[in-house]
Parts: structure tokens; C-alpha cells; sequence
């Protein structure tokens, strides 16, 4: 065992594992991330909340180096995620909100394609895919078809998938989202368990008895962040009422009004691909 | 696992010299050969508009227009189906790439350090094996409509349908880079396809003699004889003469030039000038693949 000051694996690196300065990004007049300031450090678990248009899914196409920011920085492990894009993603282990599989494809295909976009040495492919079917517990199942998984099925495939090039930072987008709560159950496990192994998780929900159990929580709304702490503390200071809970807190600083979002072109594109729509499979 | 690199697996790196990376471009090309074989609708599809349209329209049509300068109906159209099966396949492996960047693998892809330049290049290759696949099917019926066609001349087809694709699936690119959303293929097939398609000298010819009543039945000896005599027809037939705005398009259809050179190299039958047919078939497509890359480099930054 070595000492908690050396994360495996890290020697150089002593820069947080996440950190943005005054980040902003502009769509035309309106900033959906307005100046953003934070750090995440190493083996952390932090979870990001905020209502739907908050400026969630923005901070994160900047964190895995999708956009670039329109002011501001922001940095995986030291490394910028503007100028050095590609530094940064060999970094990180992403898992969409949506299944990002190809369903035409098997497990193990889907798999393959991985290892090889992340440049996992030819000799180890076979181990990794081996080893990333084991971790998702799919067994036979990696040699069908995804088309014929279930929601929880695809969302382990996805999270092994992610794990398989040795990511330094997971995001995860609403990881259990559209789960049984058997399903729930399980992936929560098996985030646990990446918790105990140091990983360094920036996941975003909606269930804030999920976020409850991270190490430390962000708020945003409207682009800016609002609070941020361990999720104890949060409901110390807002929370009012003895018995409060993350959920008072959320409301307590974001309000009651709902956030209708029209639909998007993907939310779109998800509804005529989950009625069968042709050419979506 | 108590370590947070989870699986103890070497990672070098994506190799690659100037955004081309072989094994991301191999990878890429064999993700479109999977999803080909293992969806047997795409091949089917294949198989009902080649019968629809060299046999049905080819044989019916074929009974009125007895011959275009010494081809049979059939014979003339055989090329024509070819590039529609070329055509559908191009674009309907680029067209999924609407969905594919929204609901797909192309999300995963653009989070991951693989050059995005080898992306595009694995699917311009993955859609010109499928075009010549499914170009390739009206081939099997080369018996049917009683045409002789040398391993020589179906080597050539097969490159001239790989550029072809290539061309298609570069414009397909460029269209998917522009929609938005997309909810079914009807209008890229009714918009883009059969505009294509028709105007491109696949089911009329472009100038030449049509019908030759009597011709058809000659010995086919004799048939050849006065073919080397440059007689084509015989006992009346009509000079074909487009109105001039079909004309027009027609030439300005680079599809026609495609076609018109897989007619040359399937039947030796050419209706347009060799240099332009080289020229467009060639050089064209390298030209849209370019565009294609940057039109999909910017559709996959913007997610």
C-alpha cells in the first residue's frame, strides 16, 4: 500500500484532477456557462446538479474537450482542455446520458472499436475486451447483439467500456437514469467500487439521493454556480428546517418553477429512434 | 482493483501520422462491413429494385423500345440499376450518420483521442465497399438479359462503382452534416436519389438511334457482321433528340459521366467524351471526400 500523498499511478501530477477558471461559453448573446470556478481533486467523487438548461451538459462538453470555452480555462490534470484536446481524452472515461452503442453490433464488437480509438496496444485488445465483459458481468451475452440488451445491460457495457483504457476522470452523465431500481442498485455497486479504487468521478444526476453520497456536491443555475461543499455542510447552511435533506437544499436554491425545455433536435432523433424509426438501428 | 486504472491494460496510443491512423480507418471500415452483412434488409432491398428495374421495366419497356444502337433495352438500363444500387447504398450509409452522431457510436467517438480525419476516411471507405456490394447485384442477372462481359470489364466496373461510392457517400456526408434531425429516408431517396438517378442517361439514352424494328432478329453472326459495318439498325427506328433543358441536366449531373463510363467498360457503349467521363469518375470524388472531411470535422466539433 502506498502512502495516501502518492496516488498510484500519478506520480507527476499535482494539479487537481479538474479545475476551471472563470469559464464562460457564449451560444449568441447568452452565456450557458458564465463564469465558472471550481476544483476537483484527485480520486474525488463530486457530483454536479442543477435544473434542466442549467448549463450542466455545456460544462461538460467543455470538460471532455467537445467545445472549447469562450473565456475562461479549464483543465483535466493539469492539461488544457483547448489546446491540448487530445491529452485530455486519453485522460477521460466517458458514459452518455443515451446509449452511445452500435446496436447492429456485439458487446465485444462494440468493445473492440473502443480499444482501438483509444490506441490500446494490439496484444492487450483481446485481454481488455475479456476483461471489460468480466468487470460488466455480460458473460455470454458479449457475443450478441446489443439491440437485444436491456437498459441496464447497455449502461454496464457503457461503464466498462469507459473503464477500459484506464481513465485518469470518469463523467458520467446521469449514469443510472432510466434504470430498474435493481438496475440502480447494481451500477451504483460498481461506482462504489471505482470510488474505493481512487477513480476520480464528475458524474451529473437528477437523484439527489444519489448525490447525497458523493464526497462534494456543485449547484449551477442559470450558468453560475451556487453552492458547492460536501453535501452535509450544504444542508447545514440552506437547509433550514431540522430533517432537511440535498433535495430541500436543491429547491431552497434554485426554486420552484419548472424548466420545460422544448425539445431538442436529439431528444427528437431519441423518440423516432425509440418508435423503430427506419435506418436509426 | 484497488487501482483506479482498473483493467491493467497497455495503452500506447492511437498511432498516427498526420490524423491518419491505418487501425482507426480499418476499424471504422469494418464497423460499416458488420453492420452491411448483418443487416439483410439493405441487401434485399438490392435484390427488389434490381428486378423491378432490369427485369420488369427492362423486359416490359424492352418490348416497345426494341433497341438502342444495338442494345437491347435491358442491356442499355443494366448499368443505369447498377448506379441506383450504388446510389442508395452511398447515401443510406452516410445519411445514418444524423442519427449515428445523436443516439449512436459516433458520440463515443468524438469524446476519444482516435484523429477524426481516420474516422471519416474508415466511413468514405465503409460506404464505397457497400456501393460495390450492392452495385454489384444487377451483375448476377448478366446471364438473364444475355449479355457476354469479360472478367476484364467487371474488374473495371467494380473500380468505377468504388469511386462512384465514394462520391456519393462524400455528398451524403456533406447533406448529413446539414440536418438537423431526421425522421426517415423518404426524402433523401425522393430529393436527392431519383433526381440523380433519372437524369443521368440510366433509363433513355442521350443521342443515338432507338427501336431498329428487325434488327434484334437477324443471326446474331450477321448481327455482328453489319455492327462492324457500323450499321446498328436496320428496317426504320427514330434518332433520339432530348429537349434541350433535359440535356442540360442531364450534363450536368456528374452521375451521367459515372455512368457513362461503367456503360463504356460493362458494354462498350459510351454516349459522352472519355476525358470528361475520366476526369469526373476520378478526380471528382478526391475532390468531395475533401469537403466531405471538413464538413464532418465541423458536425463532430459543434456536439
Amino acid at each position: 500500500m502506498s502512502s495516501e500523498a502518492e496516488p498510484i499511478g500519478n506520480p507527476e501530477s499535482t494539479a487537481p484532477a479538474i479545475e476551471t477558471v472563470a469559464v464562460r461559453r457564449l451560444y449568441g448573446e447568452m452565456a450557458a456557462v458564465d463564469g465558472l470556478s471550481f476544483q476537483v481533486s484527485e480520486g474525488e467523487f463530486f457530483a454536479l446538479l442543477g435544473p434542466n438548461g442549467a448549463g450542466k451538459t455545456t460544462l461538460i462538453q467543455m470538460l471532455t474537450t467537445l467545445i472549447p470555452p469562450s473565456a475562461g480555462t479549464a483543465s483535466v490534470r493539469g492539461l488544457d482542455v483547448a489546446k491540448d484536446a487530445a491529452a485530455v481524452r486519453t485522460n477521460l472515461g466517458v458514459v452518455f446520458q443515451e446509449p452511445a452503442l452500435d446496436e447492429r453490433l456485439t458487446a465485444e464488437e462494440n468493445l473492440e472499436i473502443h480499444a482501438v480509438l483509444y490506441g490500446i496496444a494490439r496484444r492487450s485488445r483481446k485481454k481488455a475486451v475479456e476483461s471489460a465483459i468480466q468487470w460488466a458481468a455480460l458473460g455470454d451475452a458479449g457475443k450478441r447483439a446489443v439491440s437485444g440488451f436491456s437498459g441496464g445491460m447497455k449502461r454496464r457495457l457503457e461503464l466498462a467500456r469507459a473503464l477500459m483504457h484506464g481513465p485518469k476522470v470518469l463523467f458520467l452523465d446521469e449514469p443510472t437514469i432510466g434504470l430498474d431500481p435493481q438496475g440502480r442498485r447494481d451500477l451504483w455497486d460498481r461506482i462504489a467500487e471505482l470510488r474505493r479504487g481512487h477513480m476520480t468521478v464528475f458524474m451529473t444526476t437528477h437523484n439527489l439521493g444519489e448525490a447525497e453520497a458523493c464526497d462534494r456536491v456543485g449547484i449551477i443555475d442559470h450558468g453560475k454556480l451556487i453552492a458547492i461543499g460536501p453535501p452535509g455542510d450544504l444542508i447545514a447552511e440552506h437547509g433550514g428546517s431540522e430533517g432537511a435533506d440535498l433535495e430541500d437544499v436543491f429547491i431552497k436554491l434554485t426554486g420552484h418553477h419548472l424548466r420545460d425545455n422544448v425539445a431538442t433536435a436529439r431528444d427528437r432523433m431519441v423518440n423516432f429512434a425509440s418508435r423503430g424509426g427506419e435506418h436509426t438501428k | 482493483m484497488s487501482d483506479h486504472t482498473s483493467f491493467d491494460i497497455e495503452t500506447p496510443g492511437v498511432q498516427a501520422w498526420m490524423g491518419i491512423a491505418p487501425a482507426v480507418i480499418h476499424v471504422m471500415w469494418r464497423r460499416e462491413m458488420l453492420r452491411y452483412f448483418r443487416e439483410r434488409s439493405q441487401f434485399f432491398g438490392g435484390i427488389s429494385r434490381t428486378i423491378l428495374w432490369l427485369v420488369i421495366l427492362g423486359f416490359g419497356l424492352g418490348a416497345a423500345l426494341r433497341e438502342i444502337e444495338g442494345y437491347t433495352y435491358a442491356q442499355y438500363i443494366l448499368p443505369g440499376v447498377m448506379t441506383l444500387n450504388v446510389l442508395y447504398a452511398s447515401l443510406q450509409c452516410s445519411i445514418a450518420l444524423v442519427w449515428d452522431r445523436e443516439v449512436g457510436l459516433l458520440r463515443e467517438v468524438v469524446v476519444s483521442p482516435a484523429p477524426m480525419l481516420s474516422v471519416t476516411l474508415g466511413k468514405l471507405l465503409g460506404g464505397a465497399s457497400i456501393a460495390v456490394f450492392q452495385g454489384s447485384i444487377p451483375l448476377l442477372l448478366l446471364p438473364v438479359i444475355g449479355v457476354k462481359v469479360s472478367v476484364f470489364a467487371i474488374v473495371a466496373a467494380v473500380i468505377v462503382m468504388f469511386f462512384m461510392g465514394i462520391f456519393m457517400t462524400s455528398v451524403g456526408i456533406v447533406i448529413a452534416s446539414r440536418l438537423k434531425t431526421f425522421e426517415g429516408f423518404g426524402a433523401i431517396s425522393n430529393g436527392v436519389i431519383q433526381p440523380l438517378y433519372f437524369l443521368s442517361g440510366s433509363i433513355f439514352p442521350l443521342r443515338g438511334v432507338i427501336g431498329g424494328v428487325g434488327f434484334l432478329d437477324i443471326p446474331a453472326a450477321l448481327r455482328e457482321e453489319l455492327r462492324g459495318l457500323g450499321i446498328f439498325a436496320l428496317g426504320g427506328g427514330w434518332v433520339v433528340q432530348l429537349p434541350g433543358w433535359i440535356q442540360f441536366l442531364v450534363l450536368a449531373n456528374p452521375i451521367s459521366y459515372q455512368l457513362d463510363l461503367l456503360r463504356f467498360v460493362l458494354l462498350d457503349f459510351q454516349q459522352l467524351p472519355m476525358t470528361t467521363d475520366l476526369l469526373v469518375t476520378f478526380a471528382l470524388p478526391l475532390f468531395a471526400a475533401v469537403v466531405a472531411t471538413i464538413a464532418m470535422s465541423r458536425t463532430l466539433k459543434k456536439k
